[in-house]
């Protein structure tokens, strides 16, 4: 990886960070849409897909509702993807591995970042309470600030993993390939999972089921 | 009364991009929303050092939670009552009432409903189509209606004011939620084989048993076992078993 792609990667990382919670929310932290990018700028968009398609699967049990705690998928199909760049298709085992601990790791970044910012809106409770602008404007600025640093050391951490992967694989090219079945098998469960809750109210499960049936007959049939 | 001018409902608008970036256990999204509905309050009778405008921004960043699509149904609401001349108490009374409303409202809407339909899609073309296009799909069908309720919401809330369950009973608000959620569960059932069938492709016979058995067992956890334990957390653990497996 050049230091210019590796630049790259740890800005992406940091505007998909950004994008969960604090900036726009427009979902180019989706891992399919930040590891297609992510794929783009390391020359090896196939593995970018794959390893977004794999970790959206994850992704689609997520429900990000007020204080609910929710892994953070878009700097990690950005590692993700730096660690699987130069595997066959078949091999991209350890860098969705990678990808899903990072965004294990990102849920506990986003709980601390929210416990920082609580304790600014103490401290500056009285401003606050007072209507004082600038110190809504400050607390509001800082805390895209805090997500940025956020999302930037997280993105880093998940870098520093993908090389690490890269350099050190801890299975060999069998082990792998057997990774990426599995991980890909708990993805497809996961996401069946989470569309079945998605459906149970109402005639939802018949649309699912629906679905279900249309997608195999359309894979079967074409 | 005097309306704030289209720079101040402009200014609204991009601030409210950012509402959630203060998000805090004490005030959640409080502040944000003060931040964001400020440019509305600055056109109060006496400006900004004005007794009008200070009241409304003592106000503006208490608490508050609420999906962050429709805070600006929130934000144009509240600055609407501070223009007619509400009460502070009334005010006080209507923010409270629009917390339940406009988190179930968005959730259902956009985080059960827009995002996995439009996510099911990108899904579908990934697996199908030249790459990039699953990821420009899916960014087009979410972000389509997800700026439209933003700019709605802000439009609505003003024109509102303390009458907003009116805007709430919008009827292509509540076609959408009787639908989307059906949609989404239709979109994630038709992605799922397509997805299997992309990634079977780079995978042999034994491993894609292994694929299988692991989406077995998966489910049976998610479903019946530990229906608590995340995806992320059952695939953390595979991945232990795995090199567990390999190294024994």
């Amino acid at each position: 990886m050049t230091a210019w792609q590796f630049g790259a990667l740890l800005a992406w990382g940091v505007v998909a960070g950004l994008d969960l919670v604090s900036v726009l929310q427009v979902m180019v932290a989706r891992p399919l849409v930040s590891g297609t990018v992510a794929g783009a700028i390391v020359g090896n968009p196939a593995a970018g897909v794959l390893v977004g398609m794999v970790l959206e699967l994850y992704a689609l049990e997520v429900i990000p509702v007020g204080g609910s705690r929710y892994p953070d998928f878009g700097p990690a199909a950005v590692a993700g993807t730096a660690a699987a760049a130069q595997a066959p298709l078949g091999e991209i085992g350890p860098g969705i591995a990678v990808g899903l601990l990072v965004a294990y790791l990102g849920d506990w970044s986003i709980v601390a970042l929210r416990r920082w910012n609580t304790q600014r809106v103490r401290a500056a409770a009285v401003a606050l309470d007072a209507g004082d602008l600038a110190t809504i404007s400050r607390v509001q600025l800082g805390g895209i600030v805090g997500d940025g640093v956020r999302a930037g050391v997280l993105t880093l951490g998940g870098l520093g993993l993908a090389l690490a992967a890269r350099r050190w694989p801890l299975l060999d090219t069998r082990g792998a390939h057997l990774l990426t079945a599995v991980l890909a098998g708990v993805g497809l469960a996961t996401a069946a999972t989470n569309g079945v809750r998605l459906a149970e109210r109402g005639r939802g499960v018949w649309w699912f089921t629906v679905g279900l049936a249309g997608g195999i007959a359309w894979i079967v049939l074409r | 009364m005097d309306r704030p001018p289209l720079t101040a409902f402009l200014r609204t608008a991009l601030r409210l991009l950012t509402v959630q970036a203060s998000w805090n256990y004490e005030r959640m999204i409080g502040v944000g929303l003060g931040y964001a509905s400020e440019p509305l309050l600055r056109a109060l009778p006496g400006g900004r050092e004005g007794e009008r405008y200070r009241g409304a921004m003592r106000r503006a960043a208490r608490y508050f939670n609420a999906h962050p699509y429709l805070t600006g149904l929130a934000a144009g609401a509240l600055a609407r009552a501070e223009h007619d001349g509400v009460p502070g108490e009334r005010i006080e009374r209507l923010r409270t009432a629009l917390l339940g409303p406009l988190g179930a409202v968005g959730d259902r809407l956009v985080w059960a409903g827009t995002l996995p339909a439009a996510s099911a899609v990108g899904l579908v073309l990934c697996a199908s189509a030249p790459a990039g296009v699953g990821a420009l799909a899916l960014l087009a069908l979410y972000n389509v209606p997800h700026v439209a309720l933003r700019v709605w919401g802000l439009r609505a809330g003003w024109r509102s004011g303390t009458s907003l369950a009116q805007a709430l009973a919008e009827p292509v608000l509540t076609a959408g939620l009787r639908w989307v959620g059906p949609a989404a569960a239709l979109g994630v059932g038709i992605a799922l084989p397509f997805v299997a069938y992309r990634l079977a492709a780079d995978l042999d016979l034994p491993a894609i048993g292994a694929g299988a058995a692991s989406a077995l067992g998966t489910w049976i956890a998610g479903r019946w076992l530990a229906p608590t334990l995340e995806g992320v957390r059952l695939g953390l653990l595979a991945t232990v078993a795995v090199l567990l497996g390999s190294w024994l």
